[in-house]
């Protein structure tokens, strides 16, 4: 049996995403939702509930008088973020696993989904595109392929070590080359069989290629460039290390400058202090000072 | 022996001959060592970004991150517990790129011209270095000898 049928068989047995996750990606991106609604339907969760309150009441964020309820925390920090820390919680207590063949930890993995996320984001702000509501959620799963894929690549490993080495291949080139299947296309077949909307699915699957898109959108511009920075700047470098190509065209579409680029840097690691306090069986996800 | 991990945008200095410092996933940004072998007095910073202009806020929080308030602040701290700059040997690692990268992106390359810069202003020279290609980093310095090691795909060697 092939490395990918192997895979595909093996998904159904996946940890699952929550249907919360799912619901509240839908809801935000769509335009009919009354406002409000997303708080309506979080506070059903106690625990959810109890996260957000955490979270927008890190010293980080700096409030003196303290939030005490959604609806309150909508107000002060708007729907987006409520938005965002409910779904990073959720995927956070689901999906918080090792991507062993990577060599990354289940917290580097983690790391690293949550710097992409927070990039993308200010990526997003900093551009002017507001009306993308999918980006966020698909930095934070743009990886979740390597999950399934680390057995196989574990065991491939010096193969595919070879052929980046010596034959100048990407990391995504090579496992392609060797094992027939790659971490994008096991990803988006993941986000599909969650149901997530089909903008989040080509976010991950091209999320190393965007120029291989049908049709390139901004949000897999997005994906792409956050994601090599947070590589660059080595929030979450494995050992796949730094054997991936940027696309070029995408920061030519997306008109992004240097400038630009390490505003983003800065704010995303400023961002990151105040997101992760947000987990609270966690320990801070830790990066610098 | 206390090993102590220099976080990204994180510097940290030691009189302490038993302290060895490290710092792990250096891309493109910097990881730089500053050694006094006489005093045996040592410090590392571990920042991502060249100049602090484009957010002074973050740069006043966190000067660590960016090579123009990091690195001053690095040689300020070693002169103020006794190092002299005249004996620091400083060394340097990263300031790598991915494949194909675009010009644009060139923040290892950036990262490092500026590092030069601060240093000639300051009169010291970069005793040795491992920057540019396409790997990652993990540089060590061990406080009772000064040794400086760089870690990557490639293996490990002394710089
Ligand atoms: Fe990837
Ligand atoms: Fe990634």
């Amino acid at each position: 049996m092939s490395v990918k049928a192997d895979l595909i068989q093996r998904l159904s047995s996946l940890p699952t995403v929550p249907v919360m996750a799912n619901r509240l990606v839908h809801l935000l991106n769509d335009p009919d939702a009354r406002p409000g609604e997303i708080s309506r339907v979080i506070q059903y969760d106690s625990a959810l509930t109890a996260n957000i309150l955490k979270a927008a009441n890190s010293s980080f964020l700096g409030f003196t008088q303290p939030v005490t309820s959604l609806d309150e925390a909508t107000v002060r920090l708007g729907t987006n973020w409520v938005f965002q820390i409910a779904v990073s919680s959720l995927i956070y207590s689901n999906l918080r696993q090792p991507a062993a063949g990577y060599g990354m930890s289940a917290d580097e993995t983690w790391r690293h989904s949550m710097a992409v996320a927070v990039m993308a984001e200010a990526l997003r702000d900093l551009l002017h595109l507001t009306s993308i509501g999918t980006v966020f959620t698909a930095a934070l799963l743009h990886d979740i392929g390597k999950i399934p894929m680390g057995e196989f690549v574990a065991d491939a490993f010096p193969a595919l070590q070879e052929l980046v080495d010596e034959g100048n291949a990407s990391f995504e080139e090579a496992e392609q080359a060797i094992l027939e299947v790659d971490h994008a296309e096991i990803g988006a077949l993941i986000a599909r069989q969650w149901r997530f909307p089909e903008a989040i699915v080509d976010c991950i699957r091209w999320h190393h290629y965007p120029e291989k898109a049908p049709v390139i959108t901004p949000a897999i511009d997005l994906v792409h460039v956050a994601d090599a920075i947070c590589l660059l700047e080595g929030l979450g470098i494995g050992r796949d290390d730094l054997h991936y190509r940027l696309c070029e065209s995408s920061i030519e579409r997306l008109r992004l400058n240097q400038d630009t680029t390490e505003k983003a840097v800065s704010q995303t690691m400023a961002a990151l202090d105040a997101i992760n306090a947000a987990f609270i069986n966690a320990p801070a996800v830790r990066v610098g000072r | 022996m206390s090993l102590i991990v220099v976080g990204i945008s994180d510097l940290q200095t030691s009189g302490d001959p038993q302290d060895v410092f490290i710092t792990y996933s250096l891309g493109s940004c910097i990881g730089v060592t500053a050694y006094d072998p006489a005093a045996r007095i040592g410090g590392m910073i571990h920042y991502m970004l060249p100049l602090s202009q484009i957010a002074p806020d973050k740069a006043a929080a966190r000067p660590a991150m960016f090579a123009d308030t990091g690195v001053p602040a690095l040689l300020n701290t070693l002169l103020s517990q006794g190092a002299a700059k005249n004996r620091l040997v400083v060394k340097a690692v990263g300031g790598a790129q991915l494949m194909d990268q675009h010009k644009l992106f060139n923040i290892g390359e950036r990262n490092f011209l500026i590092l030069r810069k601060i240093l000639w202003k300051n009169n010291i020279l970069i005793k040795a270095s491992d920057v540019g290609g396409m790997m990652s980093r993990t540089l060590r310095l061990e406080l009772d000898t000064g040794r400086v090691t760089v870690k990557s795909s490639h293996g490990e060697v002394e710089l």
